[in-house]
């Protein structure tokens, strides 16, 4: 498993508000010092949106000396859909992708190309199978999160590769033609807008390659993005695809795929909870769920620097106020590459579990509801589990002891003192 | 019950309370989440269990679900007072609902609460009188 989320221990002061956000309970706060259990993270970038200390960061990767120093021959850009949001309302698209340029590339591919594509493809699978509800996997923290909390809606997911493959794969096919490289020859970097995407690149759910070498997170790249856009010079531009460009915003990804009977919910929570109505079977009169990690959509990646409200406003008014002057030169390849299944792709097996034992399943539950019993069910968290089940369950697994619930070893020198 | 019974886990339903609606199933779902119980049981298990509790709430005056575990399978009973099902036979037909329009407009009682608990069970027993109804559904492990 490969990081992309660091944590300075000095900064953390313990005060428990990222375990208690984090979707998969994988924070421990020990010895004073938060904990992330990496087999349970699913790269939401909550904890670094929540830390009020700043204890969070994303990875400092190496991509600026690979962009710089490395024996790419073409070093490709592919810009996030959220991307042109970040800008003061009224900025001229072509203009930022002339800054990404400035900072060394040879060419941007714009990710809402792919994005329309990959809506293209979205609609033709639902019309094709019957399975209903279809849920989204653009969003790689949520695949996680049902792999890892509601593995029985697995079969739901639609398996349709984000845009940030299709695109990955698309522009270095076009490098690879246009200027007869070798793909070892090619560096692409996708300027992303969350620690997700970082994780979908080095350690893909799917069976497929991601294409992306480098993964850039905006916010690090930011500020020379927009001094070289304060300067304003004009370039050759190729324009983004307002459809494409839709996929930003929290139910943009239907309504660019033409789909009308869908839900679109945002946010960790708003999520759990719809996930939790379609295990229960209650939504099977509706094609698809859009679901996107991060409130309002990838506007509210963790790695963007505007706020998320700000920035649907600014792409609402480029999509408002724009002509679509968007080429998809790919586009009319789309069906043959429907076929060819480019678009599709399957997950990674799990490993065995082993034979399920009922018996000692109780036994284990039952000794920790027996622990959780001696508990005092406030859920503080100063213990450094989310909740007091959690706590119990750590000191079932030996992890933790009883007598780190303060509220216990409060009341217990109470007693002493009597 | 056969030997190899192991434990039961039981909740309270209350009749017409539609914010606590779904609390009971979605607890024993949990439970068996975190047990450790194989992802294609537990859609069964959450499916079936949410129907049962919603039909107490709907239909009855309240009562029980139960979720009973044994070495090889799992039993979701539901037990409630009163009215009962007139007719069973028809309540099992897809699309019958005998639920009113307030409670349709709720998005429940579309007529495919016993149907689905029938189509997601591996044994599925109902017996109902005006003095209640249990429902027994089987999920084999
Ligand atoms: S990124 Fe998300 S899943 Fe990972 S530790 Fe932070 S809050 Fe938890
Ligand atoms: S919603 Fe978008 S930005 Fe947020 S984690 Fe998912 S893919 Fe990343
Ligand atoms: S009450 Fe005790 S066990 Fe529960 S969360 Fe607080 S410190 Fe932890």
């Amino acid at each position: 498993m490969n990081f992309s989320i660091m944590f300075d221990k000095d900064k953390c002061k313990c005060c428990t508000n990222c375990i208690k956000r984090c979707p998969t309970q994988a924070i421990r706060l020990v010895d004073g010092k938060a904990f992330i259990n990496n087999d349970k993270c699913i790269h939401c970038g909550e904890c670094i949106k929540v830390c009020p200390y700043n204890a969070y960061t994303p990875e400092p990767i190496e991509w600026y000396e690979e962009m710089h120093f490395s024996s790419y021959k073409h070093k490709i850009a592919i810009s996030s859909t959220p991307l042109y949001g970040q800008f003061p309302k009224g900025t001229d698209i072509c203009k930022v992708q002339n800054s990404i340029l400035k900072l060394g590339f040879d060419s941007v591919y714009d990710a809402s190309w792919a994005a329309e594509m990959v809506g293209m493809a979205i609609k033709r699978k639902i019309n094709e199978e019957k399975i209903r509800p279809f849920i989204s996997t653009n969003c790689p923290a949520v695949v996680r999160l049902i792999k890892n909390r509601y593995p029985s809606l697995m079969d739901h997911l639609i398996l349709i590769k984000e845009p940030m493959v299709i695109a990955a794969m698309l522009a270095r096919e076009k490098a690879k033609k246009k200027l007869d490289l070798k793909d070892d020859e090619i560096g692409v970097f996708y300027l992303s807008p969350c620690p997700a995407k970082l994780l979908a690149v080095t350690d893909p759910v799917g069976d497929y390659k991601p294409y992306v070498d480098w993964v850039i997170p905006l916010n690090t790249i930011y500020g020379e993005l927009y001094r070289e856009l304060v300067k304003g010079d004009n370039g050759l531009c190729s324009h983004p695809s307002l459809n494409g460009t839709k996929w930003a915003v929290s139910g943009g990804q239907s309504e660019s795929a033409g789909l009308t009977n869908y839900i679109a919910v945002n946010g960790m929570e708003n999520i759990i909870q719809i996930l939790d109505e379609v295990e229960n079977g209650n939504l099977t009169n509706v094609d698809y769920v859009e679901t996107l990690a991060c409130v309002q959509g990838c506007v509210g990646g963790t790695f963007n620097v505007i706020n998320p409200f700000i920035a649907q406003s600014n792409i609402n008014y480029i999509l408002g106020n724009t002509k679509d002057e968007s080429i998809i030169e790919e586009l009319d390849e789309f069906d043959e590459m429907y076929e060819s299944g480019v678009f599709k792709f399957s997950l990674k097996p799990e490993e065995n579990q082993g034979k399920f034992n009922m018996k000692e399943a109780i036994i284990k539950r039952e000794k920790i509801k027996e622990i959780y019993d001696k508990l005092p069910g406030l859920d503080c968290g100063s213990c450094g589990a989310p909740t007091c089940y959690a706590h119990a369950e750590d000191i079932y697994n030996n992890e933790s002891t009883l007598y780190n619930c303060v509220v216990l070893r409060a009341n217990k020198i109470t007693e002493e003192g009597r | 019950m056969t030997e190899s019974f192991l434990k039961r886990y039981s909740f309270d339903i209350v009749a017409n309370d539609f914010i606590a609606a779904g609390k009971g199933s979605s607890t024993i779902k949990n439970l068996l989440k975190s047990m450790g119980i194989e992802a294609n049981l537990i859609r069964k298990i959450a499916i079936t269990s949410y129907e049962a509790e919603i039909n107490i709430v709907i239909h009855s005056y309240g009562g029980q679900l139960h979720c009973d575990l044994y070495e090889d399978k799992i039993v979701i009973v539901s037990q409630d007072t009163g009215p009962g099902i007139k007719d069973v036979e028809l309540a099992l037909t897809e699309g019958y609902s005998t639920a009113t329009e307030s409670v349709r407009e709720l998005g429940f009682g579309a007529g495919m609460g016993l149907p689905n608990m029938m189509k997601y069970s591996d044994d599925f027993e109902i017996t109902s009188s005006s003095d209640g109804t249990v429902i027994k559904i089987t999920i084999l492990l």
